[in-house]
């Protein structure tokens, strides 16, 4: 499959490989991503950081790091409490315990590379230079340095002499017992998956401008959401009293006002939003449980309210140097550096080094998963029972971290297949580790775990893995039909066809005998599928099963769309894109409802100032379906207001106005057409309240319509080599649906990125700490990123289910890291299958193969 | 300590710290901020750039140890009218850059790269782009852009 990259086109741009607008700075090394931020009089961020798993702080020596040269000021825990909230965790769920803590520790670290104090200099070298001169007293405490230890109640807590468990709950779909009573045969297995970490080539950083005259605070950031940071950074700053903010608002009477009247704004737009939030039952009781919870968050809620406009910030986030999940949430160091900034009233900026980055800039994974499986001897699956621990390390990340994670692995557990009945049990545990983030799929366990366990049960009952999937998945005849969980698979749930498809692009059944041969003449191969549908972005209420009452803020994109004074477009989105080409396949859309070139298209993002507000950012790869929808819609309103005018201008009836190639002409007389630029100067002729530089506005919401699936199927091959453990992977075959395709080019290019991650993962990565919770990947010398030569050739074969709905694009962001471990794992496990191997983790490099197969013996024990 | 190299072809003197590494010069002494730092331990390769005609990963190297030489960043490699080398066209071509923070390295290990095989096959290609990483393409669209600006026939060895 080789696509073909179009230049400047005039027809029809979706479905083109246009080439990214994006390119040409980035190419030139004319991007702006965080670290090329350079102000004048800037100071720089380091951090001292814990070298113990869990220890108490006893005392902090900063004397002699205050001499260092260079040095401005040094902020411990103790002083950073003064200056900023804590951390409260949003997410109400019942049986959640969700800890509070700061941007620094003061009293107890909790992981290796936790924060206690963060040094500002002239140069970032001056700052690490100072670092190596503050002096901190540790006693250790013993550690908890995985998830066995945290479900060992003679463990020391992490949180307020509270269980390591914080999050326990257990949901039953159906008469769970009576269908494992009936089955023929009940089939279980532990399956775990490693830590592992997105590791984007930037790594996390943010520059908080302070303008030396008005104090205007811009935060530089790489973030995959502007508006998440901007918030979270003007709430959990600037700590005041409850008394000192009423006292604030007393003699700013108008920032009330103001509020009360927006918050009326909201609640007449969105009436459902008066309705008490399925939350509030576990939110009281959070409350009443922790009373000073209740009390930080007045206190932070009130604080946001008695703040000016110039004591918050915007943020501006430019190139972003890839994410695939981590910079989606507002970090520990984000806030640290901010409250520093504001201390000093002078600009800071901190860039993480790669070592940081790896210990502490985001983990992922982490989970152990007891799994059985209620089948027919025909591998009908009757029912499952689902027992997950998800390891989500000492701090949650925020706004979302693992307890959030939890819940979509529960919903999603039945994939694209029928599940009659489900027991999901699930833990999410503390340990003495970095913390867990979102990254490419972060609920990917249950296609790993669901997948593998297709292929055991096929093995148990004698059947092809081929078998065991097509006797269990959702037709589409059967469609729409709900999943056990609630989310609706609608009439566009291909997950069937490309299973259909895959089997015979891999010439499945001649499998076995071709797998045959080769051993014969030594060589060692397998084959592997995998099967999954993804929520892109999910039916429209995907949010309400998974995390009731989170559905009214998540599922809303907002974007405008403004014809400018010149005659150019603006789309101006709250996507924050990093890697993804938004600049391209939104101005794509666009240009295809407007009827003019992309040239003609700028997209605006990342500017708080600017962008209308949204939560969301870029993320869950929601922006095909989300953002490709409300700028398509608010393109064609766009339209509609330009003909009005062009139909007034030319005297002719609206019907017969046509745009092509930006010409706006009377049906048949393309030669007498005008310009976009005639229209806005008519347009502003009219609308003397149009703001400086703008013809037509447009602002639209969406809801995502009907949202929809992303589904596919994927086929491994793999050669292993018995003497050295290597792994080759000589074909690999993707069949997905993700509806229509804005641009191939960048569809094949999310899947073949992901799937390399994916490969990554099951060859080469794993985050390690030892049993007493050291860090031991610390550099890419240890922590293996796969380079040109691991990656095969990815063949991949789209599908588009035929539909009516308007705007039918799905997101393809993570499939394929969710797909790829089971997908290869289920090749390597069915090479060596005549050896008897059955694969429990997905991380299988060559020490692990050959120890499977026997050729060495088991190796030391490695700590997860 | 005081130093004077050729960049993109312009004299670039500077007082520096001894310890100034290749890469921080570029980027704040130069003000050339194309050139990406990714890993700090030359693992990535996010910060190679042309020394002397030949591909160095810049955050090995001390800028002193670059004092009377030339070096060419990827702000130098296009032509001075803006067309861009056939690298750099060829990863435009073939969509070779998602994130573009591996782009620059990526693009000059290449030229490096093709300087010394200027008709490589694909195993060539990944083999000479082993000391870069890109966590974003798979790197399929990377190693077609490579072959593809090899196909052209006019890569030249940036400043050799």
């Amino acid at each position: 499959m080789r696509e073909t990259i179009v230049g400047p086109f005039a027809g029809k741009f979706v479905g083109h490989a246009v080439r990214r607008v994006e390119d040409p700075r980035l190419l030139t090394g004319e991007g702006r991503y965080v670290d090329d931020v350079q102000l004048s009089g800037m100071l720089h961020a380091a951090f001292v950081r814990s070298p113990h798993a869990h220890a108490h702080i006893r005392n902090i020596e900063v004397a002699a790091a205050r001499r260092s040269p260079g040095v401005v000021d040094i902020i411990t825990g103790a002083e950073m409490e003064t200056l900023v909230h804590p951390f409260i965790g949003m997410l109400a769920l019942k049986g959640l315990y969700d800890p509070r803590f700061y941007a620094l520790s003061s009293k107890r670290v909790r992981h290796v590379g936790d924060p206690v104090a963060i040094v500002i200099a002239e140069s970032r070298a001056q700052a690490e230079d100072a670092i190596e001169l503050v002096e901190v007293s540790y006693e250790t405490i013993e550690a908890v340095a995985n998830a066995s230890d945290a479900l060992d109640s003679r463990k020391p807590p992490l949180w307020d002499n509270r269980s390591n468990v914080l999050f326990d709950f257990a949901n039953t779909y159906g008469e769970v017992d009576a269908a494992f009573a009936g089955a023929d045969r009940v089939i279980s297995h532990q399956f775990k998956e490693q830590r592992v970490s997105n590791q984007p080539m930037e790594t996390r950083g943010i520059v908080v401008e302070i303008d030396p005259k008005s104090s205007a605070i811009t935060v530089h950031a790489a973030t995959q959401s502007a508006h998440m940071l901007k918030w979270v950074l003007a709430l959990l700053s600037d700590r005041a009293s409850i008394p000192a903010s009423i006292k604030t608002l007393a003699i700013n009477r108008d920032r009330v006002t103001r509020f009360a009247k927006s918050a009326k704004a909201i609640l007449t737009a969105k009436p459902e939003l008066k309705e008490p939030s399925p939350m509030m039952p576990a939110m009281v009781k959070q409350f009443r449980a922790e009373p000073s919870r209740f009390v930080d968050l007045q206190r932070a809620m009130l604080g946001l309210l008695a703040k000016s406009d110039n004591d918050r910030p915007e943020v501006l986030a430019r190139d972003i140097g890839g994410a695939f999940g981590t910079k989606g949430s507002a970090s520990r160091e984000d806030l640290a550096v901010y409250a520093a900034a504001r201390k000093l009233g002078r600009s800071v900026k901190w860039i993480e080094d790669r070592n940081e980055h790896l210990m502490g800039g985001g983990h992922s994974r982490d989970e152990i998963v007891d799994i059985s499986m209620a089948v027919r001897n025909d591998g009908t699956l009757l029912g499952m029972k689902v027992s997950l621990t998800l390891d989500q390390g000492a701090y949650p990340a925020f706004p979302f971290g693992g307890s959030m994670f939890s819940q979509i692995i529960r919903v999603m557990f039945p994939g694209p297949y029928r599940v009659p009945v489900m027991q999901f049990n699930g833990k999410v545990v503390a340990t003495n580790k970095g913390t867990l983030v979102a990254y490419r799929g972060p609920w990917a366990v249950e296609t790993f775990v669901r997948e593998r366990m297709f292929d055991m049960v096929a093995r148990e009952l004698g059947i092809t893995a081929a078998e065991v999937r097509l006797r269990n998945i959702v037709t589409m005849a059967e469609l729409p039909t709900p999943m056990i969980t609630g989310p609706m698979l609608d009439v566009r749930m291909s997950a069937h066809r490309t299973l259909v498809d895959a089997i015979a692009i891999a010439d499945y059944d001649n499998w076995p005998a071709a797998q045959l041969a080769a051993r014969a003449n030594g060589k060692i191969l397998g084959l592997g599928i995998a099967t999954f549908c993804e929520a892109a972005p999910g039916p429209p209420d995907f949010f309400e099963h998974s995390i009731p009452g989170s559905g009214a803020l998540a599922g809303i994109e907002p974007a405008k769309i403004v014809l400018e004074a010149d005659g150019m477009v603006a789309v101006i989105t709250q996507q924050v894109p990093h890697g993804q080409g938004h600049e391209t396949t939104l101005a794509q859309v666009a240009a295809d409802q407007l009827g003019i070139p992309i040239e003609a298209i700028r997209v605006r993002y990342g500017d708080t100032k600017i962008t209308p507000f949204a939560m969301m950012g870029t993320g869950g790869s929601r922006s095909a379906a989300m953002a490709g929808g409300v700028v398509t819609f608010a393109a064609r309103e766009l339209k509609e207001r330009i003909v009005d005018i062009a139909a007034d201008l030319m005297e002719a009836s609206r019907e017969d106005i046509v745009i092509e190639a930006g010409n706006v002409h009377v049906a048949g007389v393309p030669a007498r057409g005008i310009t976009l630029a005639d229209i806005a100067v008519e347009a502003r002729r009219r609308d003397q309240n149009a703001a400086p530089g703008e013809a037509i506005r447009v602002a639209q919401e969406f809801d995502g319509g009907e949202g929809g699936w992303t589904q596919a199927t994927h086929a491994c091959w793999v050669e292993v080599d018995l003497e050295t453990g290597q792994v080759a992977i000589p074909r690999y075959v993707v069949v997905e649906d993700c509806g229509e395709i804005i641009n191939p080019a960048i569809v094949d290019g999310q899947i073949r990125g992901g799937i390399a991650q994916g490969i990554g993962q099951v060859l080469y990565e794993k985050i390690t700490y030892d049993d007493a919770g050291q860090f031991q990947t610390g550099t890419f010398m240890d922590y293996l990123i796969p380079t040109a030569c691991e990656i095969p050739d990815i063949e991949i074969h789209h599908i588009e289910t035929p539909s009516e709905i308007e705007a039918n694009y799905r997101g393809v962001g993570e499939g394929g890291m969710v797909v790829a471990p089971a997908a290869l794992t289920n090749a390597i496990e069915n090479a060596l299958a005549h050896l008897g191997v059955r694969i429990s983790e997905p991380y299988l490099p060559p020490s692990k193969i050959l120890e499977l197969a026997g050729v060495i013996q088991t190796a030391r024990s490695t700590a997860r | 300590m005081k130093i004077s190299i050729s960049v993109n072809g312009g004299a670039q003197e500077h007082d520096v710290e001894p310890r100034t590494l290749l890469v921080q010069y570029l980027r704040e002494d130069c003000g050339l901020t194309g050139t990406k730092v990714g890993c700090d331990t030359s693992s990535c390769g996010a910060c190679t750039v042309l020394f002397e005609g030949e591909s160095v990963k810049s955050c090995t190297m001390l800028a002193a140890q670059a004092d009377g030489g030339s070096v060419t960043t990827i702000e130098g490699l296009a032509a001075a009218d803006g067309t861009l080398h056939p690298v750099q066209q060829a990863f435009h071509d073939k969509h070779g850059l998602q994130c573009g923070y591996c782009t620059a390295g990526m693009v000059m290990a290449a030229v490096g790269f093709l300087d010394e095989n200027p008709t490589p096959s694909e195993r060539d290609v990944r083999e000479g782009l082993e000391g870069n990483l890109c966590r974003c393409t798979g790197y399929h669209n990377i190693v077609e852009a490579v072959l593809a600006a090899a196909e052209t026939g006019a890569v030249s060895g940036g400043s050799k």
